[in-house]
C-alpha cells in the first residue's frame, strides 16, 4: 500500500515545553491507525498541526504528495484531510440536517443537491440520528454530537483521511458501537483513519497498527499486541499494562 | 390634546422610522455575529449611501428614477465594503492577533474619520437633498410624506430579502454556521475569510440603504450618519448584541417610543426617550431583550 499522509519533523513548543519533538508519521492509504499515548504526550497537538489549527515551528505535512504545511484549515479540508474535535464542535443552533449540509456545500462540490440529500439520508440512517434530523443540534447528547460531527466529516466529498480526536471518550456503549460501524463502513469505502483514543479495547478491535507517542515523540509503531510488550511503552503508562 | 387619530398617526410613523433604524442595528449585529467585531464606521457607510443617492439622482438619473438610485447606492456601498474588508479587517483574523477588539476599534474609527474628511473634501460642508417624484401619500386616513412611506416599504423589502438569503440559501447556511463556530466551520471546509468579506459588505450595505432611503428626509452632509448610528447602538442594547429578531423588534420599539414621547410629552426631547428605554432595559435585562447570557458553542 502507498503512503497517503506523511508528516516529517514536526516540532512545536509552548514556552519551555516541547509538545511535539520532530514527530514523523506516515499513514498507508486505506488503513485505520490508532494513535495512543499518556495524557500530555502531544497527540492533540499533532492533530492540530496536521489539520492547520496550529502551526509547527518546523517540519512538513503532505497528503498524497501535496504539501499541507501552513495552509488554513478550510484548505486542508478541501485537500481531503478532515478532523473531529475531542469536545464535539457542532453548530448548536442549526438542525442536525443543516449541520450535515454545511460541509458538503462548503466544499464547492460539482456534485448536485440531490446526491447530497441522498448522502445525508444515508448518514442519518446509519448514525441512527434520523428521528432527530430536524431538531437543533444543541439538544443532542454528547455521544450524539460526536456521531453528528463524524458524519459531518463523512459529508465532504473526496475526503481521503479522517482524523478523529478521542471520538469514544465519555459516550454510551450503544452510540460507541454505532460510531465504530460507521468508521468501518467508511473505511471499506476507501477512507483512511487516524484515531486518537485511550480506549484500548476499541483500538485493538479496529486498528491493525498503532502509533505510540510519549513526551512529544513517536515512541513506537506496530500492532498493539507487539507494542504492549515493549518496556518503554509500559513504563510511560505508569506501569499499567496495556493488556 | 389626546385624539385617536393622533395616536394612530404617531404609532404608524414610529413603526416606519423604527424599521429604518432596524436596518442600521441589523447591519451592526450581523457584522458582529460573523466577523466578531463592532464596526464603528457604520454611520459613515450610511453617509456614503446618502451621497451616492444624491450624486446619482442629481447628475445621472433624475428624480423620476430615485428608486433605481436606491438600488445603485446599496450595491455601491456593498462593493465598497466588500473591497475594504480584506484590506482593513482581515489582518485581525489572519494573523493570530492578541488584541483583536482593540485593532477593530482603532481601524474602524480611523475609517470613520477618513470617510468624513473625504466627504468634506469632495462635497464641502454643505447639505444636499436628493429629490424624488413622490407625492403626499395617504396611509389609511392619514397623510404622510411619500419619501417616508416608500423608505419604510423599501426597508421592509430589504429585510425580507435578507431573511430569505440567510434562511434559504447555501451562503446563508454557511453564514449561520460561521456565526456559531468559526473553527468548526473552517474544519468543515468553509472559507470563513471570504464569508467575513460578504458579511461585512452585507452589513454596511444595510447602512448604505438606510442612508439612501432617508436622504430626502434627513439630508446629505458629512456627519449625517452619526444620529442614526447612535440609534443603531441603542437598539443593539435594547435587543441584545448578535440577535437578529432583537435588532428588528428593538428598532420598531425605539421608533414607537420616540414618536409617542415627541407627540404626547415634548418633542424637543425626542432623542432622550430612546435613552430612557435603554436605561430600563439595562436595569431589568442587561443582556438585551433577545440577547443570550452566554453563547452556545
Amino acid at each position: 500500500m502507498s503512503d497517503i499522509l506523511a508528516a516529517r519533523g514536526l516540532t512545536k513548543r509552548y514556552g519551555g515545553l516541547t509538545a511535539n519533538d520532530a514527530v514523523a508519521m506516515t499513514l498507508a492509504a486505506g488503513e485505520i491507525r490508532g494513535l495512543i499515548g499518556p495524557n500530555g504526550a502531544g497527540k492533540t497537538t499533532f492533530v492540530n498541526i496536521i489539520t492547520g489549527i496550529e502551526r509547527a515551528e518546523s517540519g512538513e505535512v503532505t497528503l498524497h504528495g501535496a504539501a499541507l504545511t501552513g495552509l488554513a484549515p478550510h484548505l486542508i479540508a478541501a485537500h481531503g484531510l478532515v478532523r473531529t474535535f475531542q469536545v464535539a464542535r457542532v453548530f448548536g443552533n442549526l438542525t442536525v440536517r443543516e449541520n450535515l449540509m454545511v460541509p458538503y456545500f462548503a466544499s464547492a462540490s460539482t456534485r448536485g443537491t440531490i446526491e447530497a440529500l441522498a448522502r445525508i439520508a444515508e448518514l442519518l440512517r446509519l448514525s441512527t440520528l434520523e428521528p432527530l434530523a430536524d431538531s437543533l443540534a444543541k439538544s443532542l447528547s454528547g455521544g450524539q454530537r460526536m456521531l453528528l460531527q463524524a458524519c459531518a466529516g463523512f459529508m465532504i466529498p473526496d475526503v481521503r483521511v479522517h482524523v478523529l480526536d478521542e471520538p469514544f471518550a465519555g459516550i454510551n456503549p450503544v452510540v460507541k458501537d454505532t460510531l465504530i460501524e460507521l468508521i468501518l463502513k467508511e473505511n471499506k469505502a476507501g477512507a483512511t483513519f487516524l484515531i486518537v483514543s485511550h480506549e484500548m479495547d476499541i483500538i485493538r478491535r479496529i486498528c491493525p497498527r498503532v502509533t505510540v507517542m510519549i513526551a512529544g515523540k513517536v515512541a513506537a509503531e506496530g500492532p498493539l499486541e507487539e507494542i504492549a510488550r515493549r518496556e518503554d511503552v509500559v513504563t510511560a503508562y505508569l506501569g499499567r499494562s496495556l493488556q | 390634546m389626546y385624539s385617536t387619530e393622533l395616536l394612530a398617526q404617531t404609532l404608524i410613523s414610529g413603526v416606519m422610522i423604527g424599521i429604518l433604524y432596524a436596518l442600521m442595528a441589523l447591519g451592526i449585529t450581523f457584522i458582529y455575529s460573523i466577523v466578531r467585531m463592532i464596526n464603528w464606521a457604520m454611520g459613515e457607510f450610511y453617509m456614503l449611501g446618502s451621497y451616492i443617492q444624491y450624486v446619482v439622482v442629481a447628475y445621472a438619473l433624475g428624480r423620476n428614477y430615485w428608486w433605481l438610485a436606491i438600488i445603485i447606492s446599496t450595491t455601491g456601498t456593498f462593493l465598497i465594503g466588500y473591497l475594504l474588508e480584506p484590506i482593513l479587517i482581515k489582518p485581525m483574523h489572519a494573523r493570530a492577533m492578541e488584541r483583536r477588539d482593540d485593532y477593530a476599534t482603532v481601524v474602524t474609527i480611523a475609517l470613520l474619520l477618513m470617510l468624513r474628511s473625504l466627504a468634506v473634501a469632495i462635497g464641502g460642508p454643505y447639505q444636499y437633498r436628493p429629490e424624488t417624484n413622490l407625492p403626499i401619500m395617504w396611509v389609511g386616513p392619514l397623510p404622510m410624506e411619500g419619501a417616508r412611506v416608500m423608505a419604510s416599504v423599501f426597508a421592509l423589502v430589504a429585510l425580507a430579502l435578507f431573511y430569505l438569503v440567510i434562511s434559504k440559501t447555501w451562503i446563508g447556511l454557511a453564514l449561520r454556521a460561521a456565526a456559531q463556530n468559526r473553527v468548526a466551520a473552517q474544519t468543515s471546509g468553509v472559507d470563513v475569510f471570504r464569508l467575513d468579506a460578504v458579511a461585512f459588505a452585507i452589513g454596511v450595505a444595510l447602512a448604505g440603504l438606510a442612508g439612501a432611503l432617508l436622504a430626502p428626509l434627513f439630508l446629505v452632509y458629512p456627519t449625517n450618519g452619526a444620529v442614526t448610528t447612535v440609534k443603531g447602538f441603542e437598539i443593539i442594547v435594547i435587543g441584545g448584541l448578535g440577535s437578529i429578531p432583537g435588532a428588528l423588534i428593538g428598532g420598531v420599539l425605539l421608533g414607537v417610543v420616540e414618536s409617542l414621547g415627541a407627540a404626547f410629552i415634548s418633542s424637543p426631547y425626542q432623542n432622550a426617550y430612546g435613552f430612557l428605554l435603554v436605561l430600563l432595559v439595562l436595569l431589568f435585562r442587561p443582556y438585551g431583550l433577545f440577547g443570550e447570557r452566554g453563547r452556545e458553542a
